[in-house]
């Protein structure tokens, strides 16, 4: 078990910092390209049409430091992670289970569709009509648009299970609920991952959505209230948040999660 | 299911039960409306410890015959003993190993835990199935490697790998399905040293497939012919050549013509 640790340590290290380091200093100048833009433009403009990056920065530090912004974030937070782990908890049985028994496979297969078809905004206003004004339709509104998402990816991997890795683990006389773990699990996981990730997306825009129409707190309620009151500083300082925590997520936490679990899959752009 | 029941004979058991007997195997299989016949009335006796080639044009029914005495094939006649037991009571099916055409590796699992998986199937303790792996892995010289993914092993080391996995449940019978077919002419050299050198170690029985008169000559202490439609033995050849045999020996390629022209 050391040991693999050692090797996966010893291969990030010798092709890892090098790349990273000329990527950051990339993503640094397009950050500061980006802002240099948007101060420029902000210079002829009003500001409750554009407000420059510091008058941004500025209603940052009022949200921060009143506790409006932790507060609503962790709101939102709670809800999206809530709707998502659900719907995966859902999405990944039902996946498997539609991708290994054919019949039930043939029968639920225009539902997904059906259910990817209807757009969040629907989900939105049917969870006001069902739950009011409260978690539940934020929540409700996460769970539709991001299981069928997973249901899709997993479905589509458990059909990519090898005949072959099935054949030698017969060989072996391996039981069928070892066979599901060593084999089935490790070939949908990637699968699961790429939907997770895509699903997980998903539900932060939506949840804006729902929370504009159907809330009384949260980031998107918030955004709404600032916009009512053509407060745009504050309605940029609450995307700017957004963008920010979504990257952070997606850059600190999902890719290296990413890389260390799918390390045996041969890099692609190494070649 | 078995129409000819009645004709099954009792396997010949005590210590000197043969490793594999074939008692007139058959097997067709039905493609539309029509039933082929891939086997028909194959007689075959394999001894401990001798290692034997199935040799034979494609088609010949060679890997169904090989998956039926695997077991993992039923046949529709015949009887199959495995170490004096018929096939159906035989219940050491892990010291039978398997080697098949592909090295079948696991991508997601470095060497040492693909020949961990072998052990899997049973109830081997983590410690214990760890030390195996990493043993058979050092049998067949690969212990160095043992963390490596299958992307980033060659083709001759990942046959090394699905080689250390079929040993690593210490079969008495080894049956291999072309196993180095698709290896390149250098590297089938070194697995069949390789696989010469680990059977004089562990003595397994080998039961091996192939469609190359020259691994079959280089390999067998006996191969039996097989001709198609429907598969059946045709002859066996002992090969009487003593070893270490090497291709450029002219008793080797005597025998080579010999295996030619049976085929």
């Amino acid at each position: 078990m050391t040991q693999s640790n050692e090797a996966t340590e010893t291969r990030a290290a010798t092709r890892g910092p090098r790349l990273r380091l000329d990527l950051i200093v990339q993503r640094l100048a397009l950050a500061a390209a980006g802002i240099v833009l948007w101060w420029v433009s902000s210079l002829s403009v009003p500001h409750y049409i554009l407000p420059g990056p510091a008058r941004v920065w500025e209603a940052l530090r009022l949200i921060a430091a009143n506790g409006d912004l932790w507060n609503n974030l962790a709101i939102t937070l709670w809800r999206v992670v809530f709707g998502f782990v659900t719907a995966a908890l859902v999405g990944l049985p039902f996946g498997i289970v539609l991708g290994a028994n054919q019949r039930a496979g043939e029968f639920f297969e225009p539902v997904i569709p059906v259910l990817n078809t209807v757009s969040s905004a629907i989900w939105a206003i049917f969870a006001i009509i069902w739950f009011g004004i409260s978690n539940a339709t934020t929540i409700f509104v996460v769970f539709m648009t991001a299981m069928p998402l997973i249901i899709t990816n997993v479905w589509q991997g458990t059909r990519t299970v090898s005949a072959d890795f099935i054949e030698l683990a017969r060989v072996l006389r391996m039981p069928r609920w070892k066979i599901m773990e060593k084999i089935y699990l490790p070939t949908i996981l990637p699968y699961f991952f790429s939907g997770s990730r895509l699903a997980f997306g998903f539900s932060w825009r939506v949840s804006l959505v729902a929370e504009t129409i159907g809330s009384s707190s949260g980031v998107g309620y918030r955004l709404r209230q600032a916009a009512d009151l053509i407060r745009t500083d504050q309605v940029f300082a609450w995307t700017l948040t957004l963008v920010i925590l979504m990257a952070t997520i997606e850059m600190a936490l999902l890719k290296p999660l990413e890389n260390y679990l799918f390390r045996w899959k041969k890099d692609v752009e190494m070649q | 299911m078995n129409s000819r029941n009645d004709s099954r004979e009792p396997c010949p058991d005590g210590a000197q039960a043969p490793a594999i007997r074939l008692i007139g195997i058959g097997k067709s299989f039905a493609n539309g409306d029509r039933t082929i016949a891939v086997l028909d009335d194959v007689q075959l006796t394999i001894e401990m410890q001798a290692i034997v080639g199935l040799i034979g044009s494609s088609g010949a029914g060679k890997s169904t015959l090989l998956s039926i005495i695997a077991g993992i094939l039923k046949p529709d006649h015949g009887q199959v003993c495995i170490c004096g037991a018929a096939s159906e009571e035989f219940n050491d099916w892990r010291s039978v190993g398997y080697m098949f055409q592909d090295d079948r590796l696991l991508p997601w699992r470095s060497a040492q835990r693909n020949v961990e998986f072998a052990l899997e199937a049973g109830s081997v303790a983590s410690e214990e199935r760890v030390r195996r792996a990493r043993a058979a892995l050092e049998l067949v010289e690969l212990d160095a490697f043992a963390d490596a993914f299958p992307y980033q092993l060659s083709g001759g080391m990942r046959s090394r790998v699905a080689l250390a996995r079929s040993l690593v449940t210490e079969p008495r019978i080894l049956l291999m399905d072309e196993p180095f077919s698709r290896l390149d002419a250098q590297t089938r050299t070194a697995m069949h040293e390789e696989l010469l050198r680990i059977h004089r170690l562990k003595r397994m029985t080998v039961v091996f497939v192939t469609h190359d008169v020259a691994e079959a000559a280089l390999l067998a202490d006996r191969v039996a012919v097989m001709s198609p439609r429907p598969g059946t033995i045709r002859e066996v050849i002992d090969i009487e050549i003593a070893r270490p045999r090497d291709i450029t020996q002219p008793e080797v390629t005597r025998y080579m013509q010999r295996l030619r022209a049976a085929i």
